[in-house]
Formats: C-alpha cells, structure tokens, sequence
C-alpha cells in the first residue's frame, strides 16, 4: 500500500518551538487530468508495471508542522488494483491526518466519489505510543481507472524533526514535486547522496522554500547481494542541527573540524583516568613483555570485559533490578567489568595509551545499513568507535568491542569505511583498511569411501577463518550447543547440492577470537556416483551448491555487494571400491577473472581420487555492468563442478 | 451427563493448585500456582525440545444469563535458547472475545520474580499479511515476559468475557512442545447442559467435582513437532470441542451442522436481493451467449476479476457478507461477499446455488469433526440444470435432493468454473441450503487435471552444447500458480525469471534465445510456455565419451524425507497431479551410443513415476510420468515415500554415455 511523504520518527530531534497552528486545508479542484492520462495502457519507460504514479506532490512546512499530500495513480493491471487501499501511518496524539479526500476515474472520464467510511486501523498500541494508520480504500477500480486522493498530515506543534523526500517509491513515478519550508530556528542541511533520477535538476531554494521536481522515477526494486537497499534510493534527506556548535557549513571539512574538535574533547575527557589505567595495567601486562605482548593482553582483556552491546534483550524490568551503572569514563568501566562496545574500545584506548602505545580514538561509520555522506554533515552516521594504534610502524585499527574479532582485524561492517582519526586540532579522515580475501576463509577437507552403490562416505572437517568465523560466532553467540550443532549442520548441507547425512562430531571452540572455528562431521552421501552400465558417473563439484544457485537472472539493475571478500578451498580424497579404476577424469580448470578466481582439479591415482577446488571473490562491489562477467565467472564455476569422473567397475562388482 | 471415577492423585493436585491459585499473590511474585510447578519431573523430551509446559488450566463458567468467562493460566519451563520466545506471549480477541485481565510472571533461575500486566501489553491489528484484511476487529495483544532465559519459568493468567455467535468451546491441550498436565474444568449454572466430542485423541471422561462443575485432565502429551507438507494442525492436535445446551425454553444453541448451517442462513438472509444495477449487468454480460454454460461462465468470469478481493471484517462481519448490491456498487468484498454477489447474479439466469463454508487446509474439517466454525473461507455450490452438459465441468458431485452441484471458488482469479485448487479439492465443507447446513466432501479431481507437460526438440553438438525447443503445458493449480507469479511481476523482464528458475537449477550455463506465454489471461484454457534454449557443457566431455543426461529440464524428487528424525505425521500433496516429459536430443554426427540408463517403473499406490531412455533414429529419447493419486500418505508409508524420491532422484542424475566412433 502506498504510503508517500511519510516522514522518519528515527533522528528526531526533540526541540519545544513556538509555532502556530496549523492553517486549515484549502478546498480546491482536483488537478485536470488529460486525455492522454486517461486512455493510456502502459508506460514506455516501465513496460509491465501493475500501476504508475502519474503525479504525486508533497508539501511540507516545518513550522506548521504540516505536510501535504497528493497522489495519483494509474491502474495497469489487474495487479496493480491493490494500490487502491491506503494506509496513511500516524501517532494518535502527536499527529494528525485530516481533510482526506479521494475519488476513482475511469477511463471514459467518468467519475466515482468516495464516501465509504476511513478506519483507525491500530498499528501498535502500547503505554507510550499509539500508532495508527488511517485506512480506506477506494471504490470501482478497475484496470485503467485512475485513483487519486489527496490529505493534510499535522505533526505536534513544537516538534521539528528530520525528514526526507523519497523519490524512488515502489511505483514509477511519471511526475512529482516536492516543496520544504524549513524551520527557521534551526539550521539544517540536505543532501542527496544516491544522487538524482536523470535530467532532475538539484533541490532549489526559492523564498526559504525548497522545491524538487522530478519526472520518470523508475520504480524501486530489491535484488539479491545489493548495497544497504536506503542507499541505492533516490531521495533527498533533510538534517536538522539543534546544537547551534554543529550547526552545519557551505563548507563540509569546515563542519567536521569543528566537530572533531568537539569529539576529541569528549573522548579526551572519557579516558583522562592516567592513575586508574596504568594501575589496571599493572593487572594485565607483565613488566618484560614486549609492546605487542602487552598490546594483544591488553586487546584480549578489554575483549573479556561484559559487553553489554552483545547480550540478550532486557526488559525495563530486568535493566532497573539489574542496575547497571552508567560509565561517565573509563575508570569506570574497568571497576564495574561491563561496558557497552562503544566504551570498551575506549578503554582499550586508555589502556594502550598508558602503556605507552600511540593510540588515537576513531569514529567511524559502519556499511551495514548505511553508507556515509560525508557532505550530509550529520555526525551521527559515525556511529561506532574503532581505535588506531601504531606498533613496530605499522598502523592498526582494533575493535574489542566487538566479541570475537580476531587481533588485527575488524568486523567487516568496519572495513574500508571512512572515519574521523580524532586529534586536539580536529582530526583527519581515515579509510580502514579492507579485509583481504585469504583472511576468510571456508577450507572443506574430506576423507571419504565410495561404495559400489554410488555412497560417498567419510570425514569432513570445515575451517572457518577471519570474517566466516566472525559472523558465525556472533550470530550463534547466544545459543546452545543442541542449536549450535544444528547450525553448522546445515552450514555444511547447504554447500552439498543434494540431501546428505551429516552429523557433527567435535565440539567447536566458539568462544575464542584467535583460533579458527572447526567443524568435523561424519558424511553420507547416498547416489553421488551414477551408473551408467559398467561405468559409474562421480561429479566433482561436491561443495559447489552456492554457487550452483549464483547470479541466475539475466537482468540486474543494482550494483552487486559482498559483505567482505573471501575464499574457499576445498581438498577432497575418495577411496574407491575395491578394483574400480579410474576411466577419465576433468581437466583442470583455472579462471581468473582479476577479483574472481577459481580453480579445479582431479587427480586420479590406482584406488582412489583426489579432487580440489578453490574459490576466490576479492570484491565487496561490483557495477552493474560488470553483471554479465560476474554470471559468466560463476557459469563457469557450475560448469566445471558439473563434470564427472568415469569409473570402470569391477565385472563382479555389486550393482546399484 | 455421566459421572465417571477420576485419577485421584491428579485430581486432588488439580484441586490444590486451583485452590492455591485463588489466593492473591503477592505484588510482584509469581502466584501460588506456578511456583507449585517448580518441583516434579518434566516431561519426556529431547535436547532439541526448546520449552515444556509444566501446567495450563482452562476453567469456562457459563453464568445463568449466558454470559461466559474464560480463565487461562499456563506455566512452561524454558529449557534451550530458542525457547525464549515462550516469555512473549500473544493472544488474539476481538469484541466477542474481550480480554478482561492478563497477568504474567517468570521465576527466574535466581532472584526475585517478576511481573507484567496487561497495560504493559501492546495491542496491534493483524498486519503485514499478504491478502489479509484490510480492516477487521480481530487484534492481538502482546506480552513480553522478562528474564525468560533458560531454566526459568514463564507462565500467565487470562480472563475472557466470550459472547460466541456459536455456543462451543475448544479445549486444545497439545502444543509444539511436550505438556506434563492440562486441565479443563466446566462450570454451568442450573440447567445447562454440554456435549464433548474428541479430535485427534481418545475420549477422556470428566469428574463432577461439584454440581454442575465438571474436570478434565491429561498429562504428559508428546509434543507436535513441525514438519514440512504435515497435516494442519487442526487434523492433528488433541483437542475437545464442548458444545453448551442452555436449558429447554432458550435458545438451544448449537448442536449440530445442520443447525450451524441454519445459523449461517439466517445470517445471509437478505444479502442476495438483486438490485436494479445487478440485474442490469447480468443482462449485459449474459444477453449475447446463447448457452446455460456459457452465461454462467461469464458471470464466474466477471465475479473473479471485476471484483476486487478487499476484506473488511467487523463483528459479526467476519460471518456475514455483504448485501450483493453493496459489493457489486463498491466492485469489492472478500470471499464470502464474492459467493454472495455471485449467488445473486446466477439467481438472475435461473441457477440455483449456495454457500459452503470451508477451511482452505484440507485436514482441518473432517468428517469427524464436531459441529463448529472452523472454516476460514467460502465457496458456492451450484445447482446445475438437468439438461447442462456437465463433461467439463469437473467439480461436481451429485445429491439426492438437489441433484448435480458444481462447487465453484470466485475468490479464485485462476481456477475456471468447473475445477477447485487442490486445497479445495477431497476437502470437508459445510453446505448452507434452506434446510441447514450439511458437511460434506467436495469431490478429488482426477491427476490430469493438474500438471506440467513438457516436450523439448533439442541437438546436441559435439563441444556438449545443447540447443533447441522446450513446449511447456501447464493445468490446474501448476497453470494458477503462474499465471499468479507472473500476474505479480512489477516489470517486463522479471517475466522470464520462472523459465530461469526451472534452467538455473538444471543447467550450469544457460541462455534463453526466446521465450513467449500463452493464455496467460485466459484461466479456462491451459498456460503455456514456449522457449528456445542453449545450454554450453550440457554434455560432458571424457576422453572419447560424452555423457549426456537424457533428463534435460525439470525435477521431481523432493529432499523434505532426508531428516535425522523419524517422520511423526503424513506426508499431504497439494493436490492430485500428473506430470510428462518427452525430451529428444539429436545426437551430435560421429557420436554412438554406448550405454543407456535403465529404465524407471514405481507405482507406490499413492504415487508413480515410469521413465525410458531409448534411441529412436539417431535421437536420444527420454520420457516419463510422474503421477500423485492420493493426497495424503500415511506414516506407515512414509518410507516408501522416501524410497520413491530416491529412485526418482537417481533417475534424475544418470547419464548416457556416448563414445566416438572413427569416421
């Protein structure tokens, strides 16, 4: 259901202003519609869309707070008539949508009201919010009708708040126009960082009114392995800076000096504890331990500290019983043993710093939900704390707080993003480093038996390395060993393109950041080999099932995206059944597609068979030109996984 | 009612804990009757068991003036992380069912208990369900429980004022995880009356504890574990559904179908009353056809699509449609209003029809299902006329009174007049005429009503390419369930992607050279599918051979068998279905063939699946039929089931191997 203009609650910004009321809705006509309008049957630059919006028109005025919607849309198909129920979203209280008015025009012109009645429709309804959707829908559509209504939504007086303009709806946008007028107290910035549809001229202010026109928006579409869906939306945001110290500049690098300056301050003043640190020091380092020795204890006691960032859930309840004390700085947080991960890798800053490590806080902004603007000026896009250390002349970069992360790494939602390195003057913008393909890794290796009834059977033994532990670990991190095991159990079925058996035999160490997450499992495949009259069929591509489902489709709009760059390696050795010999087996196969790489080989020896594969994607992403590359490298993949050996049974062999 | 000899010991700690359980407890601390729970064995369970319910108690008291109070308290036992999402409890209502109190409380593994009531809920309508409602008065409020870790124990009190439409409680007293004990008690005034049947469980005899209060219990039920294609739950919980007699002189409530149906009529009175606009359409859509059939077909036609599906359910709304008028000035309803609107415009050519009220999962209504509204959807049985031809109309069945009905969906853009879904399809509804309601089954399709054909023309080259035409002929629910996704797509090129799907998991490398649909818009006729492929390293390459899989395109094993656990619950098809695939490779020049797969032939009674390899000329000719005749496959044959998608998955996977001859 469509819902436009509908204005974020997330970054609000709470500021008690004095501003009239809301003026009441004009009454005028609806807009003409023409001719065209009405007969058309489909959109040349959506071909099989189930609906378009012809024209959709909001208004807003933040000193009201009021904004003003428009829409109409043309019906396509039978499909597309679900745009006719509407759901407007508000908070019973503090907003309010009124002067609702809608209607359904046919295509010969002729034209039916609406009277039917408008639900509350309860959305959460709890101690402190009501949200509400005002809910109707329109009568008599039918394919080719066009619907349109239009509606005034208030927001509590008093309250300003960040917002912003979506111009990538789930429909095709024919036209559309956008007009702000601004809060006047306040300054405020807007930007657009995934750019303008084409031939959209730049958001233009005119009388302290900012306007936007645009036309042919294509409708928005969600893929598989696409950047954080927000950002590949056209749309235009709208930040508000209360603190008059952050109150943005023309110039960004102006803005973000200032507010390094700011930062450092805070920082500084969160780790000034000298006595405390070098005293909690004295508790982790040994006086003969050499600078990195003292760095990885004091890296690996901050990662032990309760870090409340990765616990269960509490309710109020259980938070106000518990009590746990806020940090004000970072003695603090050594005495009580918990911090939130932002904190702990603050402490971890204090300690190396007392221990004599240069060490500088940074902020930096994560890519997993967002990728930062640095000229949209809104300091809260930094939004977790890294720390810089220089050791032996290298630079690091070190989160312990995050549970798990290996010594020398990051989470990859940290890597290769910007960040603020936090100095007295201001600081400067860093990247951090991008993790490297061979640091994730996915090593498969299998001892098995083939039975004369085409059963591979045997030991599998599963290495995950770096980012693959990683994200294992953190997402299994509160669960059980019955739920573990299931995990890395279809972890593994996933990998084998057919149903197989496999039960877990070790117990993995899921607690540590330094050693690799193992996995054993005992392995039953049943039919891998085929019969084919005297001659069995064995494929080579046993660990080939993901990519077996990669990159299918030939059309693809979005940029693709990888968390982080990995491999794969798998090393499998077959015993075969007593006198089978080996008949043929695949060539090798190398491609190399510069960030793709794959490699294949069979070795066939007297009684047994030796296959090996490794995978590499050294990519986070991939335009979209670059598709078709990326589907013929994995084409390709499937296809060499695909091949078979050709076995010789024994004459007096068993069949199966 | 009979008075039986009950289990003393469960009994009197039945008695014990309900007595305790009256007390306040104190502010904050779990009551009485939960800390009672705390000691005694749990239930048999395995590591994977998330939770057990230690206790749940039903106590319905029908007061004289028919009002009716429902109190619910539950205890469970977290044992495993998963299980924690027993501490968030939900619990639907809506006017008929209004929530009047609502308490929960976990005794952690240490420390004090905890509390939260009913303000700390959050109350929301059901949202986010593709084809839901739009509007409707059903609501849920939603109660997390704190500290509900393992080890703890979580458990909430409920009271509800029921005003029913039909006079039956149901008492389910099994769950996804194993339950120690679960009580029932009755209480009726001077009076009344109650009949219980049993679903799913053998009957349990009640104890008068007091005058006009009886006592059920049970313990230890094995948990329902989920599993994929099981029966609905409805067809496998233990249940008791209680059907409540008020005193001779009231309204006798509910007793049978036929008084159910008699209820629902009454409900509908009214609403198929043809208003001048109606009968204005029907003229026009049906004037210019010359046939019975034919004009029923266009209305059918013109009810499935000109009439949106938009589902506003208030009150007593969630039963009765709206008058046909109204859906037909609006051009929307739900299914019910849909069947109304229709009813009323067959009723303007002369043709007889009625409601039947359904659940769209077979299982859930059997014929031993007691009396009650189980139904989540509504068709029309059509009266046909003696002199229809009714060859092609397939959902059919004959009634000694009203002779040939044809049970017909208008919810159901995909399905014509003369078929049903295979959800529809051997399913129990309740048919609503003028005499009352009667359950009764819909008729099962034969298998050749639902399927896939497919026939390919394809070469082969000597570098393993493959080339050449696949016809594709879809039926029945096969037909409906693309005609649906494609109706869906929201852009030109997303219309190919089921083509992709089905080469994307037979071919490693593929490309559609081009594709076309047939009768995507039109349900009466079958859809079809026509494309032109190329597949590189089809065939492989091995020395002198070239293997070669006869089954180019298409699978038709399934992997759902293959778990650690035995099987608990039937296996349950969609739908009666008959697949063919007739594949012809052309062999590349200078290639013979040096061994063939042998061929596949299992009919399993439920289900078959016959397939050949053979030379025909100088092509490779694969052919197979993959039928399934019975909708459901007990457990006892579960293992035959899994047998049978083994060989199918076998046969899926062999080779023909070609060897090169010197020229």
């Amino acid at each position: 259901m469509p819902v436009f203009g509908r204005t974020s609650i997330q970054g609000l910004i709470a500021v008690l202003v004095l501003c009239a009321g809301a003026p009441p809705v004009q009454a005028e006509d609806w807009l003409p519609i023409s001719p065209e309008e009405l007969t058309m049957t489909s959109e040349p630059h959506a071909p099989g869309a189930p609906a378009i919006l012809l024209y959709r028109q909001v208004d807003r005025d933040d000193n009201g707070p009021t904004e003003t919607i428009y829409a109409r849309i043309k019906i396509l198909t039978e499909e597309g008539r679900k745009f006719a129920d509407v759901e407007i979203p508000f908070y019973k209280g503090t907003e309010y949508v009124h002067s609702i008015q809608a209607r359904t025009v046919h295509s010969d012109g002729s034209i039916v009201g609406f009277n039917s009645t408008i639900y509350d429709k309860p959305i959460i309804q709890a101690r402190a919010v009501k949200l509400l959707a005002k809910t109707f829908t329109m009568p008599d559509v039918q394919v080719g009708s066009i619907i349109e209504y239009r509606y005034k939504h208030d927001f509590e007086s008093g309250y300003v708040f960040n917002s912003n303009w979506v111009l990538s709806e789930d429909l095709f946008t024919k036209y559309a126009k956008f007009s702000l007028d601004p809060y006047r107290r306040y300054a405020m910035s807007y930007s657009w960082p995934a750019g303008l549809p084409p031939d959209t001229a730049p958001p233009k202010e005119e009388h302290g009114k900012i306007r936007l026109e645009t036309h042919n928006v294509p409708a928005f579409v969600t893929e598989e392995y696409m950047p954080p869906e927000n950002e590949m939306k056209f749309r235009v945001d709208f930040i508000y800076i209360a603190d008059t110290d952050a109150a943005p500049e023309k110039d960004p690098k102006v803005f973000w000096k200032k507010y390094g300056k700011r930062a450092y301050r805070r920082v500084d003043d969160f780790i000034d504890k000298r006595r405390a640190m070098a005293e909690a020091l004295q508790q982790i380092v040994a006086p003969g331990d050499s600078q990195e020795e003292k760095l990885r204890k004091i890296y690996e006691r901050a990662q032990r500290l309760r870090n409340t960032s990765f616990e269960r859930r509490k309710s109020a309840q259980e938070e106000e019983r518990e009590k746990l004390k806020s940090a004000g700085n970072v003695e603090d947080i050594w005495k009580h043993g918990y911090a939130d991960g932002n904190q702990i890798a603050w402490l971890f800053l204090a300690l190396a710093r007392a221990a004599g490590i240069p060490a500088d806080p940074v902020i930096v902004s994560t890519r997993d939900v967002h990728f930062f603007n640095v000229n949209a000026m809104n300091p809260n896009d930094l939004n977790s704390n890294v720390v810089t250390v220089t050791l032996d002349g290298k630079e690091l970069y070190l989160d312990p707080g995050t549970p798990f992360v290996p010594f020398g790494s990051l989470p990859w939602s940290e890597t290769a993003v910007p960040g603020l390195r936090l100095t007295k003057d201001g600081g400067t913008w860093i990247n951090t480093p991008p993790s490297k393909s061979k640091e994730s890794r996915t090593e498969r290796k299998a001892r098995l038996q083939l039975t004369s009834s085409g059963t591979l059977e045997g030991k599998v033994t599963v290495t995950y390395t770096g980012q693959e532990a990683l994200w294992r670990r953190l997402e299994e991190r509160n669960e059980d060993d019955a739920d573990r095991k299931q995990f890395l159990e279809d972890q593994i079925k996933s990998d084998i393109p057919t149903g197989a058996d496999v039960e877990l035999s070790n117990r993995p160490d899921w607690d540590s950041a330094s050693q690799p997450l193992v996995a054993e499992y005992g392995l039953k495949l049943q039919g891998w080999a085929a019969r084919a009259g005297q001659r069995s069929l064995l494929p080579v591509g046993l660990f080939g099932a993901q990519e077996k489902r990669a990159f299918q489709h030939t059309v693809r709009i979005h940029p693709l995206y990888f968390n982080f760059p990995h491999q794969s390696a798998d090393s499998v050795s077959i015993e075969l059944p007593a006198a089978w010999q080996v008949s043929s087996v695949p060539k090798p196969c190398n491609v190399d597609r510069a960030s793709l790489v794959y490699s294949a080989s069979t070795e066939g020896k007297t009684g047994s068979l030796l296959l090996s594969r490794e995978l590499t994607v050294d990519a986070m992403l991939v335009l979209t030109k670059y598709y078709p590359t990326v589907q013929d490298f994995f084409q390709t993949v499937r296809a060499r996984d695909e091949e078979q050996v050709v076995l010789l049974a024994a004459k007096n062999a068993a069949g199966h | 009612m009979p008075v039986r000899p009950v289990c003393l010991a469960a009994f009197s700690l039945w008695l014990v804990l309900v007595t305790f359980g009256a007390q306040p407890a104190e502010a904050g601390d779990a009551p009485p009757w939960m800390h009672a729970q705390l000691n005694g064995a749990l239930p048999a369970h395995d590591d994977k068991t998330d939770a057990v319910v230690l206790y749940s108690e039903t106590t319905l008291t029908v007061q004289p003036n028919g009002k009716i109070k429902k109190l619910y308290r539950e205890a469970v036992r977290i044992l495993r992380p998963d299980g924690q999402a027993r501490g968030t409890i939900r619990i639907y209502f809506d006017p008929q069912s209004r929530i009047t109190d609502l308490h929960a409380w976990c005794i952690p593994v240490s420390g004090k208990d905890y509390e939260v009531k009913e303000k700390d809920a959050v109350e929301s309508a059901i949202i986010g369900v593709d084809g839901g409602e739009l509007m409707s008065d059903l609501r849920t409020k939603t109660l997390r429980i704190p500290a509900a870790t393992p080890g703890s124990v979580v458990g909430y009190e409920m009271e509800q004022e029921l005003r029913p439409y039909v006079m039956v409680d149901e008492w389910g007293f099994q769950d996804t995880v194993p339950v120690r004990e679960a009580h029932y008690t009755l209480q009726l005034p001077r009076g009344w009356a109650y009949k219980a049947n049993w679903l799913n469980h053998s009957e349990e005899h009640a104890t008068e504890a007091a005058a006009g209060q009886w006592h059920w219990s049970i313990n230890d039920v094995r948990a329902i574990r989920v599993e994929q294609d099981m029966p609905p739950w409805r067809g496998i919980a233990g249940s008791m559904v209680v059907a409540l007699v008020p005193p001779s002189g009231q309204d006798p409530g509910i007793q049978s179908w036929h008084e159910l149906g008699a209820w629902y009529l009454g409900l509908t009175r009214g609403r198929r009353d043809a208003s001048p606009e109606i009968k204005q359409k029907v003229a026009d859509l049906t004037a210019s056809i010359p046939t019975t059939l034919g004009k029923m077909q266009a209305l059918a036609r013109f009810v499935q699509n000109d009439i949106r599906y938009v589902a506003i359910e208030l009150g007593i709304g969630g039963h009765q449609p709206h008058p046909a008028a109204e859906v037909f000035s609006h051009r929307y309803g739900d299914c019910k209003d849909k069947v109304t609107l229709l009813s009323t415009m067959l009723k303007e050519i002369g043709i007889e029809s009625y409601y039947v009220l359904i659940n769209t999962e077979r299982g859930s209504v059997t014929a031993a299902t007691p009396p009650n509204l189980a139904f989540d959807h509504a068709i029309l049985a059509i009266v046909l006329p003696a002199d229809l031809e009714t060859d092609a109309l397939q959902a059919r069945i004959t009634r000694p009174k009203l002779g040939k009905i044809l049970f017909f969906d208008p919810t159901d853009a995909f399905t014509p007049l003369g078929r049903l879904s295979g959800a529809l399809q051997a399913n129990f509804g309740m048919l609503v005429t003028a005499e009352g309601g009667e359950l009764l089954e819909l008729p099962q399709l034969p298998a050749d009503t639902n399927g896939i054909e497919r026939t390919a023309k394809l070469t082969l080259d000597d570098k393993g390419t493959l080339r050449g035409d696949v016809h594709e002929v879809r039926s029945g629910d096969r037909a409906a369930a693309q005609r649906h996704e494609l109706r869906a797509t929201t852009q030109d090129t997303d219309r190919i992607k089921p083509v992709e799907a089905v080469m994307g998991a037979s071919f490693s490398t593929f490309q559609i050279l081009k594709a076309t649909v047939g009768n995507l818009r039109v349900p009466d006729r079958p859809f079809e599918w026509n494309y032109t492929l190329e597949a590189e390293s089809f065939a492989k390459a091995a020395g002198d051979l070239l293997l070669v899989r006869p089954r180019v395109l298409g699978s038709k094993t399934s992997g759902m068998l293959e778990t650690k656990e035995p099987r608990q619950y039937p296996v349950e098809f969609a739908g009666p279905e008959r697949d063919t695939d007739v594949f012809e490779i052309s062999l590349p020049p200078g290639y013979e063939i040096e061994e063939l797969p042998p061929p596949v032939n299992v009919d399993d009674g439920f289900a078959s699946y016959h397939s050949k390899t053979e030379i025909v000329g100088r092509a490779l000719r694969y052919t197979r039929t993959f039928e399934i005749k019975e909708l459901s496959v007990p457990v006892s044959k579960v293992g035959q089931l899994k047998d049978f998608y083994r060989i199918i998955a076998g046969d899926e996977r062999n080779s023909a191997v070609l060897k090169r001859v010197p020229p």
